[in-house]
């Protein structure tokens, strides 16, 4: 595995958003999404081709997985953005993935104390709960920031929404912020697994 | 082309159904013995002839070491996966295996998907005897929890039985469209499915729309290797202690004896269904009779930890689809341990809701696959089905990692492109491998298949390599790849890392059309002994009638001469010449059954066989 190196979506052409027929906006009416999901599976799916030609069939294949995976992306607000800032060509995970948000830093120092301490005083028999209350604590307050996150998030997007109709720097603008916000979604999200997973070891 | 037909592909029993042309209306179709219930026991004769069903069942008792039941345990899984049910099942695995298992049975050598072929073709002949007609397609059901390389041995039986399969469906799906629960309500439905083997979990929206009704899986969940085979397990396991202690009397756990007492526990079991207590009774080799009488409580406290162990599935089916308990509008029991009444009370207390438990539940899973095969065959425009994939598809990354491409209960058929590209200069392969499963680390997750990319020489980063990935309608993945430079189609040549090869398939189905050429034959002499035996009756029921003083006696010596011939016929086994002998007994005693007959409908119905006067 060493030698592969995989990117997503850089250079998907196939456009989720056109396939519905509605404009690149974040805020979709989600009644309206089902509703063309399913009337476009009823034209689709391979179960009215089974005694077409090859080349049918496999037409059906693909253009039902291609409506399915964009189903799944666009019904899911978190994945929506991303696949939008992905085929805006404006989603960078970066290196900056693993490094804490400068404004966490000094609450992400503690927690990882916490956590090497629970450790070690799990490896050597100590006492646990004092430990333990800590963790939970810092991770109630890391979900509370998490919520922060996805409010920000959805006035980003609003936002996004907004500026469909002005100039490209101000578009530039948004994505930048959306896509910083879902790399600090996900640096979050991935703390509060950890420390979820350490409490559940106790 | 003819027609499709539904099978039901069971640990313990396998049935094969149809819809009604007119009506849609799905039924089973019954076999040589009238049951609809295909026993999935298969059993190879010292002369190398397939017996599968009624009869291969019972010689579990006879030949236990040239018999197997729940293959379906077995389907694609490799070696090492199977160490556990080792213990617990009689299985002679031949030890020439490598990826794929190979079961030993008498002096023969098999896959698991050569056996469940067997079954299938058994039910294949069910259907064309019932018909009258060839039939070559099916719909073959399978636990929603199965994975890629056990769908893909499924698969390969059908081809194997010579059926095209035409469709894989869940069995609880299956079962919710069998029910047809849109007539009555329309929203969430449980599918709660606990057969001889496998546990499935699923949960469906039901949607009318102006097109018709749509069938729309949220979420599945399930494990496949829990089943009321598991709650034998426990009860041999259990009584084979007291009659250690008590008689002192130990026996191999997979041999004959074993088997007999396995038996005779299933019937308790099944009786403790339907009543407070039951008693087994089983006699032991040193001449002692063994009895202990069961209670339902003491079964209950037996099976407990099978029962919890389906309610982690359950809880994790809800939550995938963002449901509560409250939700569910309605609950459908499906397979034969739902019978049990403490998993009846458990899902009931669970849901709050009494289950549906209206159609037989052996049947249901096979009645479904029959609608399937209809909405298939027909293009039956007023019913959708919407399955998911139950496990996540990923791809290796650094460290072992598992990258997910497609998460569990994705909408099928769904599919993700990754792009690849090389780390070193002049790299000629990307090696990829690509997995099912939802844990983290790759050597926690189901190896599904490993393949190296071919990539032209070119400075490091500069090839750009599109790989989807694709899981069909089957739910069985399917790999290409793209080069975007040049937009060249690769064809990837995948190896399963549990399977067998495209080639093997096709040599296992030359062989089978060899072992169905006997079982043809054989299914041919049982025919024709049995049409031997009533006209042999019929004649000496004839013989004795007053009104064959009539005959002359050259025509009396001539039926003397032809009985005497189809007997000898008979004792032999070439058909053939047991049909030509029939003929010619039938020719014999025409004279004598127009005088059995009354003047008035004789020259009606002149020509006659005796047999049918
Ligand atoms: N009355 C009963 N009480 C309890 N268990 C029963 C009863 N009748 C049948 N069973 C059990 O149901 C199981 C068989 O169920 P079923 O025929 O639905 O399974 P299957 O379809 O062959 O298996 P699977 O779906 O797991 O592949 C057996 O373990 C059998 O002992
Ligand atoms: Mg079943």
């Amino acid at each position: 595995m060493s030698t592969a190196t995989t990117s997503t979506n850089s250079e998907k052409v196939l456009d989720y958003f056109a396939i519905f027929g509605v404009p690149r906006k974040l805020w979709i009416e989600m009644s309206e999404l089902e509703q063309k999901f399913l009337q476009m599976s009823w034209k689709l799916h391979p179960d009215n081709f089974v005694n077409a030609t090859e080349q049918e069939r496999e037409l059906s294949l693909k253009r039902s997985s291609e409506l399915n995976d964009a189903y799944r992306t666009l019904r899911d607000p978190i994945a929506r953005v991303e696949y939008l800032l992905g085929i805006e060509g404006e989603r960078k995970e970066g290196e900056k993935k693993q490094q804490a948000p400068p404004e966490l830093l000094e609450e992400v120092f503690e927690l990882n104390e916490s956590l090497e301490e629970l450790r070690e005083a799990r490896a050597s028999g100590q006492d646990l709960t004092g430990l333990q209350a800590r963790l939970e604590t810092a991770e109630k307050s890391f979900q509370e920031k998490l919520g922060e996150v996805d409010a920000e998030l959805q006035s980003a997007a609003r936002e996004w929404d907004a500026t469909l109709t002005v100039d490209s720097a101000a578009r530039k603008k948004v994505m930048a912020r959306l896509n910083e916000l879902l790399n600090r979604r996900s640096y979050i999200r991935n703390l509060v697994t950890n420390v979820a997973k350490e409490l559940g070891e106790v | 082309m003819g027609r499709i037909v539904g099978i039901d592909l069971g640990t313990t029993n396998s049935l094969v159904a149809y819809a009604d042309a007119l009506t849609g209306q799905p039924k089973c179709i019954p076999g040589p013995y009238g049951s609809t219930l295909c026993p999935s026991v298969v059993s190879i004769d010292t002369d190398g002839s397939v017996i599968v069903g009624q009869p291969a069942k019972r010689r579990l008792l006879t030949q236990p070491e040239r018999t197997i039941y729940s293959v379906k345990r077995l389907m694609g899984r490799g070696p090492t996966d199977i160490q556990d049910e080792l213990k617990l099942f009689p299985f002679r695995i031949a030890p020439a295996s490598r990826n794929v298992i190979r079961v030993r049975l008498g002096d023969k050598v098999f896959t698991p998907p050569e056996i469940s072929a067997f079954i299938l073709r058994e039910l294949k002949n069910w259907a064309e005897a019932f018909f009258g007609e060839t039939v070559d397609r099916a719909v073959i059901t399978v636990p929603a929890y199965f994975n890629d390389a056990q769908r893909q041995a499924t698969k390969d039986a059908g081809r194997i039985a010579g059926l095209e399969v035409l469709r894989l469906v869940n069995e609880p799906t299956a079962a919710a469209l069998a029910y047809g629960l849109h007539e009555k309500q329309r929203g969430k439905v449980a599918v709660y499915d606990l057969g001889g083997g496998t546990f499935d979990i699923s949960v469906l929206k039901l949607i009318s729309t102006s097109e018709g009704d749509i069938y729309q899986v949220l979420s599945t969940n399930g494990d496949t290797h829990l089943g009321g085979d598991d709650i034998d397990n426990l009860l041999q396991a259990f009584v084979h202690e007291l009659i250690l202690q008590h008689d002192r009397v130990d026996f191999s756990p997979h041999g004959e004896l074993a088997q007999e007492l396995r038996k005779a526990l299933i019937q308790v079991k099944h009786q403790l269904s339907e009543t407070e207590a039951a008693t087994l009774r089983f006699s032991l080799p040193n001449g002692k009779v063994f009895t202990h009488e069961f209670t339902r409580g003491a079964l209950d406290a037996l099976i407990r930890p099978v029962v919890d162990r389906t309610m982690g599935p359950v809880k994790q089916a809800l939550a995938d689809a963002q449901l509560k308990p409250a939700d569910i509008g309605e609950v459908v029991l499906v397979g034969g341990a739902t019978r049990t009444p403490l998993i009846r009370r458990t899902v009931q207390e669970f849901f709050d809701r009494k289950p549906h438990t209206e159609l037989n539940p052996d049947e249901v899973v096979a009645l479904g696959a029959a609608v399937q095969a209809n909405i298939l065959d027909r293009g039956v425009k007023n019913m959708l089905l919407l399955d998911v994939t139950p496990l996540s598809l990923g791809i290796e990354t650094y460290g072992g990692a598992v990258a997910k491409v497609i998460p569990r209960n994705s909408t099928i058929p769904a599919s993700a492109q990754e792009l690849y590209t090389t780390g070193v200069d002049n790299q000629t392969g990307i090696e990829i491998h690509v997995l099912q499963g939802e844990r983290e680390l790759a050597k926690d997750c189901r190896s599904l298949a490993r393949f190296t990319l071919k990539v032209p020489p070119a400075p490091a980063g500069l090839p750009r390599i599109e790989v989807k990935f694709l899981i069909d309608a089957n739910g069985i993945l399917q790999v290409g790849a793209r080069d975007l430079r040049t937009g060249e189609q690769h064809s990837i040549e995948v190896q399963p890392s549990y399977g067998i090869s495209h080639a093997e398939i096709e040599r296992m189905l030359e062989e089978s059309i060899e072992y169905a050429e006997q079982d043809f034959a054989e299914r041919q002499l049982i025919e024709a002994r049995t049409e031997a035996d009533t006209i042999l009756a019929a004649t000496v029921k004839a013989q004795a009638n007053p009104k064959s003083a009539e005959l002359t006696a050259d025509e009396g010596a001539k039926i003397d001469a032809s009985v005497a011939a189809l007997k000898e016929s008979v004792a032999g086994t070439d058909y053939k010449l047991i049909r030509k002998r029939i003929d010619e007994l039938n020719r014999a005693t025409e004279h004598l059954a127009e005088l059995l007959m009354s003047s008035a409908v004789s020259t009606a119905l002149e020509g006659r066989k005796l047999a049918e006067v």
